[in-house]
Formats: structure tokens, sequence, C-alpha cells
């Protein structure tokens, strides 16, 4: 209902994409994209980072986003244009800042749904989830792509990211292949004793499933596909690797491993730790393709060291 | 847990005022029998923990030398072990800095959590952690440590010229706490992303990875413990008035300062190595007390070992809950859960010696022209209203709007400076009618546990009900702020609303609503970070509609206000006086109590429980000249709602694109105030 509220200034300005479409390759590297005003694009504001990330590698730059100070810290690239602007914080963007960015489309994601009224009476707003109840966010998160290639007019770059995307798991896949055997932890650490581990219904798990890897956590996780646990739960699997990602909480790294218990788990004794730069862990695709490559970086790196 | 509930029961009852001292002389048995009590519990509990994680056979050897092969072994060697010790250090240590600290002040009410020392401890590691990482590098310790003393050394600062008086104390305790709870809760919400691990880790988890914490609290611990030995027989001469103890050549103030310093150590090392323990230095103390320990030798052995059962006995329980090591529970918050209804219901059977001064003690000038008074703060308001609505940071800096540019940000500033408005009239009537009412000046919403009463009304209104709306969420949080009144009043009843009592039950109330939000925080239920966000007090989501409600019902009230007025003004005179002008108390209390209900849920509401606007404004007002009820009520009422509007605008504005909610903006600048009339006194 949202969606064809949205549909309507997008079909106007069809014959823009046309043109913009021309400049195809340039964009990407672009947020250069000149803003003339004949040529004005939609102007939108996304307060998701998975979303956002979909956006950019479409070649379209948000006008602003949520949290922006986060990006270089947990999401890393594509890299954020210095022009995107920020609305403050994911649950309490500023709204008479939002008012004067005069967007005209607004991104938001089912977590948001308490302040879409609040939102509603700046502009329109898509509701996109890619988490839910009943996981599968990768199949989500191209069913994203297309719908929010379909907002900005770039079908063909959005069949091609996904195209792209399959194509990198695949190859990642058949790279590690020799390594498949040995199932691995994904961890990210909130303090020196305790991590959020990834499993089901996470978009590490369907990365995972698509490059032929398992998963060493089979538990219990929630919708946004983790379980905060422990370290010591982690020591069920004595073959496991553990991948733990950027960035630590501060003091994390410095504690841990003078830890009797940490240096007893398994993966620490024997040489199974793979430190993996920050990976959005509730992104889209490009997020996904980043995870596989930084993965098969360090598993590759690791097999090699012996 | 109900069998650890059902024995305290069983063990507290004798305890009582009814307890037959003749039989034993002068031995603390009921203290004796808790700490066995507490004990046998936590043994079974600890038993049956270690059953599950290591078959019996392999106990002793994973004790002295783990296998290092066997991950079973060295979690119990490493993990389980060391923090059973750890809980047993620590609530020892709590035990005994509160008992010094009660017998120092001489205030039955003072602990770690109520002088402020645990609060300004662990903003300091809070604020380390977030924004100088690298203090950290010379030990948490110390940076605790330093936190510690500088609370103490600013409610020293606060209470000095009383010379250190057990009221003022306290007073300067709380709201020192509340100040350095509400900086920690900015740096929470500024910085989110490590929010979950700085909730683990400040609401008390006792988790270990090895001994090192173990080993390092023993040294201290016991310097401070034989430090306080050492000390016994001037320390209980302090329990003595100034006069006695000096006519027996006492230097009271340096053991004071001696006795105070150990106990703030004590929790300073507690606070470092596993976070804030909610309750156990008050309820160890206070147990000891009501359990025949009379002497402060007798005190000062019992109440560490009641500590020590205590969190011993909570942790395992915790552990049983949650599978051994479980962090996601944390302890802390766990024994303020248990506390809490335990000292509310030990309290009515407990010997309290002294009372603090009535408001009316007070020798405060009086303004020969209140309207002046009045119409500068009314003066005032309205400015701050102007610049509020039409001023403000946009995409191109700082801009006043006018105009067409005016219309669509008015639609968005006005419902919040109006519930802003309204909210803080509200809860500064709502202080001046509980200060009037109970003769206490510390009395207000936010300390007596009304507004935490409302909060949790609400909460169980958000949690219960799949969609509630704002009428049904005023109605929780009105039937939570009137329960939460009943049952400090009903624990007040006996003792004649003494002060303190009420006081006591109104800690013991917002400690429990405070550990409720922390272990639902922990689940990581995602309506805990809205439910976060709502309490510091964000005016972020309230519409027109919200504000039109809110606004109706502050005019409502303010309108019934002056029907009060009389009696406010009679009340502070005592019961007698009351009845004397032919007044039926009861009556007069139990409506003004329904108002005060009203009024606070009202408000909190809009901008949470933490506010303390209530208990600032009345004083403000008071100490600009304004005595009568009167003069008071409309002073305080147009300064509570400047205050709050002023915070609001402050909050929208400073760190603008992002926001710092209103109610904690409130805080950060009533508290200096607060604490520059304080000192004034």
């Amino acid at each position: 209902m949202t969606y064809e509220r949205v549909q309507a200034p997008a079909r106007r300005r069809g014959w823009i994409n046309r043109r913009v479409a021309l400049g195809l390759f340039v964009l990407p590297i672009a947020g250069i994209q000149p803003v003339s005003a004949a040529a004005r694009p939609l102007r939108i504001v996304c307060l998701d980072d998975g979303l956002a990330e979909t956006l950019l590698m479409l070649g379209v730059r948000p006008v602003a986003i949520a949290d922006r100070e986060g990006w270089e810290k947990w999401v890393v690239e594509p890299p954020l244009p210095a022009e995107v602007a920020d609305v403050g914080t994911l649950l309490e963007p500023n709204l008479e800042f939002l008012q004067q960015l005069r967007p005209d489309i607004i991104l938001a994601i089912p977590y948001l749904d308490g302040i879409k009224p609040l939102l509603e009476r700046v502009a329109p707003v898509t509701t996109i989830g890619i988490y839910t109840e009943d996981g599968q966010p990768y199949r989500r998160a191209i069913e994203a792509t297309r719908q929010l290639a379909r907002l900005v007019g770039k079908e063909a770059e959005g069949e091609a990211l996904i195209a792209a995307t399959d194509a990198s798991l695949l190859g990642v896949r058949q790279e590690l292949v020799p390594l498949s055997a040995r199932p691995v932890y994904v961890v990210n650490f909130m303090d020196p004793r305790n991590v959020r581990v990834y499993g089901r219904k996470s978009l590490f798990q369907e990365v995972f499933d698509r490059i032929g890897l398992r998963n060493a956590w089979t538990g219990e996780t929630n919708y946004w596909g983790f379980s905060t646990v422990g370290i010591d739960g982690l020591a069920t699997s004595s073959e496991a690797r553990l991948a733990y990602l950027e960035p630590l909480p501060e003091g994390a790294g410095g504690t841990l491993t003078e830890s009797p218990v940490w240096n007893a788990m398994p993966f620490v004794r024997n040489r199974s730790i793979m430190r993996l730069p920050a990976v959005l862990m509730f992104g889209a695709l490009p997020s996904a393709t980043r995870f596989a490559r930084v993965l098969a970086k360090a598993m590759t790196g690791e097999a090699a060291h012996g | 847990m109900a069998e650890d509930a059902a024995t305290l029961v069983q063990v507290g009852k004798p305890a009582g005022r009814t307890w037959p001292r003749g039989m034993f002389g002068n031995q603390p048995v009921g203290a004796v029998l808790l700490c066995v009590v507490l004990s046998a519990a936590a043994v079974a509990a600890t038993v049956s923990n270690l059953t599950i994680q290591l078959p019996s056979a392999l106990w002793l050897r994973s004790l002295v030398a783990p296998d290092i092969d066997d991950m079973r072994q060295v979690l119990v060697h490493y993990a389980f072990l060391p923090r059973l010790a750890v809980s047993l250090l620590c609530g020892a240590a709590l035990g005994l800095a509160g008992t010094v600290l009660q017998q120092v002040l001489r205030n039955p009410l003072a602990s770690p959590e109520t002088i402020g020392v645990s609060a300004g401890a662990y903003l300091a590691l809070a604020l380390a952690t977030l924004l100088a990482p690298s203090l950290l590098a010379f030990g948490r310790e110390w940076v605790a440590l330093a936190g510690a003393f500088i609370a103490l050394a600013a409610v020293f600062a606060l209470s000095w010229h009383k010379g250190l008086s057990p009221l003022s104390v306290v007073l300067a305790g709380l709201v020192v706490s509340l100040y350095a709870g509400a900086i920690g809760a900015a740096l929470v919400v500024l910085r989110h992303e490590w929010l979950a691990s700085l909730f683990i880790w400040g609401a008390g988890s006792l988790g270990q990875q090895d001994w090192t914490t173990t080993l390092w609290l023993l040294p201290r611990i016991g310097a401070a413990a034989l430090a306080i030995g050492l000390m016994v027989r001037p320390l209980t001469l302090l329990g003595l008035d100034d006069e006695g103890a000096r006519s027996l050549g006492v230097p009271l103030g340096v053991y004071r300062f001696a006795g105070l310093g150990a106990a703030v150590a004590l929790t300073a090392f507690v606070v470092a190595a596993v976070g804030v323990i909610g309750f156990v230095g008050l309820a160890a103390a206070t147990l000891a007390r009501i359990g025949g320990a009379r002497r402060l030798s007798q005190r000062l052995i019992m109440a560490p070992l009641i500590g020590a059962a205590l969190l011993w006995a909570a942790d395992q329980a915790v552990q049983v809950a949650t599978g051994p090591q479980g962090d996601l529970l944390p302890t802390g918050a766990i024994t303020a859960l248990l506390g809490a209804p335990l000292l509310l219901w030990l309290l009515p059977r407990l010997a309290l010696g002294w009372e603090v001064p009535a408001l009316t003690a007070e020798r405060l000038l009086r303004t020969g022209q209140p309207g002046l008074v009045l119409a500068a703060i009314g003066l005032s308001l309205l400015l701050l209203l102007g610049l509020a609505l039409l001023c403000g940071p946009g995409p191109h800096g700082w801009a006043v709007a006018f105009g067409d540019q005016l219309q669509p940000l008015l639609s968005w500033r006005w419902p919040r400076v109006s519930a802003a408005f309204a909210a803080g009239a509200m809860l500064a009537l709502a202080g001046l009618m509980m200060q009037r009412l109970t003769g206490n000046p510390m009395a207000s919403p936010e300390v007596m546990g009304i507004s935490a009463g409302a909060a949790l009304g609400m909460m169980v209104a958000l949690f219960s009900l799949s969609d509630a709306g704002r009428p049904v969420q005023t109605a929780a949080a009105t039937i939570g702020a009137f329960a939460a009144l009943l049952v400090t009043l009903a624990i007040g009843h006996r003792a004649a609303y003494a002060p303190e009592r009420l006081l006591l039950a109104g800690v013991a109330l917002t400690a429990l609503f405070d550990a409720l939000i922390l272990v639902l925080t922990a689940t990581g239920d995602p309506r805990a970070m809205l439910l976060l966000n709502w309490l510091t007090g964000s005016t972020y989501g309230v519409d027109a509609n919200a504000a039109l409600l809110t606004g109706a019902i502050a005019i409502v009230l303010l309108i019934l206000a002056p029907l009060f007025m009389r009696w406010l003004d009679v009340l502070p005179l005592g019961p007698s006086a009351v009845q004397a002008l032919g007044m039926d108390v009861a009556k007069t209390r139990l409506l003004l109590l329904l108002m005060v209900a009203a009024l606070t849920a009202a408000s909190t509401l809009i901008v949470g429980p933490l506010t303390f606007i209530g208990l600032m404004a009345p004083h403000l007002a008071r100490r600009l000249g304004l005595a009568r009820a009167w003069p008071q009520a409309a002073g305080a009422v147009l300064a509570g709602a400047l205050i709050m509007v002023a915070a609001d605008w402050i909050g929208r504005t400073a760190i603008f694109p992002r926001q710092i909610p209103a109610g904690l903006v409130a805080t950060l600048i009533g508290g200096p105030v607060l604490m520059w009339l304080l000192r004034r006194r």
C-alpha cells in the first residue's frame, strides 16, 4: 500500500532513470553523481544499514541514514559517501531534521514499526523486513534487492547484484572445498566472557549453507539469528574453529588471552581461531559477499600457515 | 527459591519486636539462624549445580589439580569455584561496609547504595570504558576507587556545613546516586552498541574465568576488614551522641573518616570486581541488627556472614535457573529483586533509634512579596517557551523559525514542549504535596517509589497487553503509582509516617523496579530497548493526542489543587493540630494521596520515573522565599514546568541531530541545582 505511494513519483521520473542508466559504470564509485535541478534523483532516507548498503551497490546514494558514525565500525564496505547525512539514532531519528531534508521516501524495517506513524508524517514509509520470525534472510535480502531496484528504477543493476552475489558465494564454495570438513563458530565478543554466536535465521548461516561450511552452533537463536552465551558454551565441539568478528568491545582483546578457560577451549588449544574484520551481521547481499570473502581469506590464510 | 523465601519468613518472624530477649541473653540468635538457613539453601543449590557439571568423583580433583584436557574440570576449577569464592567475598565485604556506614553515620538507611559510593564507582568505570579505555590499563580497580571517593567527597562537600549529620549525608548521597545514575544512563543511550556488555557487568554479574579476581579481592578486603577490626572500640563510641563520645575523649572526626574510608574502599573493590550488587550491603546490615545483633562487635561479625550467605545463595539460585555459569541473569539485579521485598516486609519490625527533623524545623527566609517572585519565574517561563518553540538547529545550523518555515517545525515541537510543561508542573505539585504531607524534606514521587510504581504499572500493561494505547497506559500507571503509595504508607503507618520509614520503603521499591528493568534488559527482549528509551524520559514519541491528553489531565488536576491548599498549610503542624482545626486526618490524607498518585502517573508516562523534579521544584520555590502553601505551590509548579521545558529543549538541540531524553537532561541540570541548594543550607 505504501509501496504504490512510492511508485508514483518513481514512474513519473522514468526518463531520468534511462538517462542515469547511461552513467551506469560511473555510479557505484560515485557519490559524485551530479544533482542538477532537472535530474533530481529520488531523495531516500534509509534507516537500515542493510538496505543502505544494497542501495549503494545499486549506485544510489541515500540522502541520510541513521547512526552514521557506526558505519565504518560495523559495515565498512561499501564506503559511505561523505554527503550522506546523519539523522540521529536508529530508534529516535530526528524528525525536525528529517522534515527539513524533504525526503521522497523513508525506508524502514519492522523493528521501527513503533515510530512509523511519526515517520509517515514526513514522507511515505516503505518497510522492508529481512530479519523476521521465519528466518531465511538471504532469500529476503534478494527480494529486498529487487524491491529497492524497482523503487529506484535500476532493475538491471539489481539482478546483476543478485547474480554477482550468487557467483561470488559459488566461487568461495569451490575455494573452500578442501577446508570444509570442520565446523566453524562465528561470534562477536560482548565482553571477555560472553559472545553473540550466530546460527539459524542469521545471514551468516545462510552464507555457510551456500559456501558448503558447517556452522558449529546448532542451538537456539532469536529472530536476528544470534544467541548470547558464555564462551564456555562453545566447548561442545572439539574440532570446531572459531571466527570472531571485529570490532571488539573495549577491554576484550586484552584479557581474553590470559583466561585459563579461554586457553582451555578446544579451538584455542589447536590454534583454530580467526579474527575477521567487521561485517554487518544484520546486513543484506553485500554483507553476505563480504562475509564469505573475509572468511575464505582467513581460512585459506590459516591453511597456508599450516 | 520458594524454599528460600519460606525459610526466611520462618526465621525472620521471631526476630521482630516480639522476640523474647531474655531467653538467649544478648546473643544474636535470629541472625545466626538466618545465616544457617541461608547457607543450607546455598549448599543445596551449590551441590545441585556441581552435579550437573561434573560427576562427584571428580570434584576434589578439579578443585586441586584439574585435568586441562577435560573441559568440565577446567570450567569447575576456573569458572564455578572462583565465582563461588567471589560471591562469598563480595557479600561479606558489602555486609561489613553497610554495617560500618550505618554505625559511623548513625543512620539505619546508610549503605553503599544509599550514600552514592556504589553509583560513583560504577559511573567512573562506565566513563572510563566508553571515553578513555586507556585509563583502564592502570587497573579498573583504581578507576572505581577514584569514582567512589569522588562521590563520597561530593557527599561530604554537600553535608559538611551540617557536621556530616545523618540526614544531610543520606540526602546528599541520594542526590549524588541519582546524578551518577543519570550520567550513566546518558552514556548508555548515546553509545548503545556496547549496551549489553555494560548492562551485564553493571548489573553485577559474578561470572569468573580464573582466580585473579578472587586473589585480587582477598588481600584488599582482608586489609580493610582488619582496619575495621582495630577500630571496634572507637567505632562503638561513635554510636553515642556527639557529646557523650566527646566526653570520653574520642576524636570523633578522625574515626569517622577512617571508618568511612574503609567502608568506601570495600565498596569500590566490589564494584571494580563485579559491578553493582544491589541491596546486599543494606539488607545484611539491617538483617543482622534485626536478628538480635545489638552490639557493634556482634554486628561486625554477623553482617558479613549474612551478606556472604545471602549473595552465595542468590548466586547459586541464579545458576540453578540459568544453568551453571549463567551470565545473562545478573546476580546483582536478582539480589535487589529479592532484597527489596524482604526489606519491605522487615521494615515495620525495624526498631529505628532516631528520626530526622521535620521540614518545619528549617529556618529559611520568607519573602514579603511572593507575587513578585512568581511573576519573575513566570516571565522566565514565557521567554523559555518562545525559545523552545521557535529556535533550534537545522541542516544549515541554528535558525529562528518564522512564517512558512515555522508551521511544519511547530507541528513537531509543540506536542513535546507542552507535554514537558505539563509533566514538570504535575511532578512539582506532587512533590510539594508529599513533602508537606509527610513533613519530610526528602519526600518526592521519585524518591519514595511512587514514580517507580507508575513505571511498573505501565510496564505490566506494555508486556501483558498486546496493544496498550496511551489511555490504558495512563490507567495502569495510576494504579501502579497508587499501589506503590499504599505499600509505602502501609509500612509508614505503624510509625505514624515517620520520614525514615517512608524513605526506606521508597528506596526499596525503587530498587525493586530497577532490578526488574535490568533483568528485562538482560533477557534481550526488543521491548526492553524501547522501555529504556522511555525510562530515560524521552518525549520523542509524544504526538498531538498524547500532548492534549496530558495537558487536559494536568489542567484538571491543577484546577483541583487549590482545594488542598489549606490542608497543606496545616498538615506540617502535625496531626493533633489538624484535628484541633476540625479536619478528618485520615480522609485528608487519602484525598491528598489519590491526587499525588494521579499527578505522578500522568507525568511519569511522559518524562519517565527518574527526573527528580518533584524533589527539586518545591525546594527551589521555598528557597526563593515562598513559604506558605499557596505561593510555594504556584512557584513550584512554574519552576517544575520551567526546568522540564528547558530540559526538553536542551535535549533536542545540544547534540543535534541526536537527542538526549528530556527526563535525563532534567536530572543532569537539576542535580547541580539541588546540590547548590543543599550546600547553602
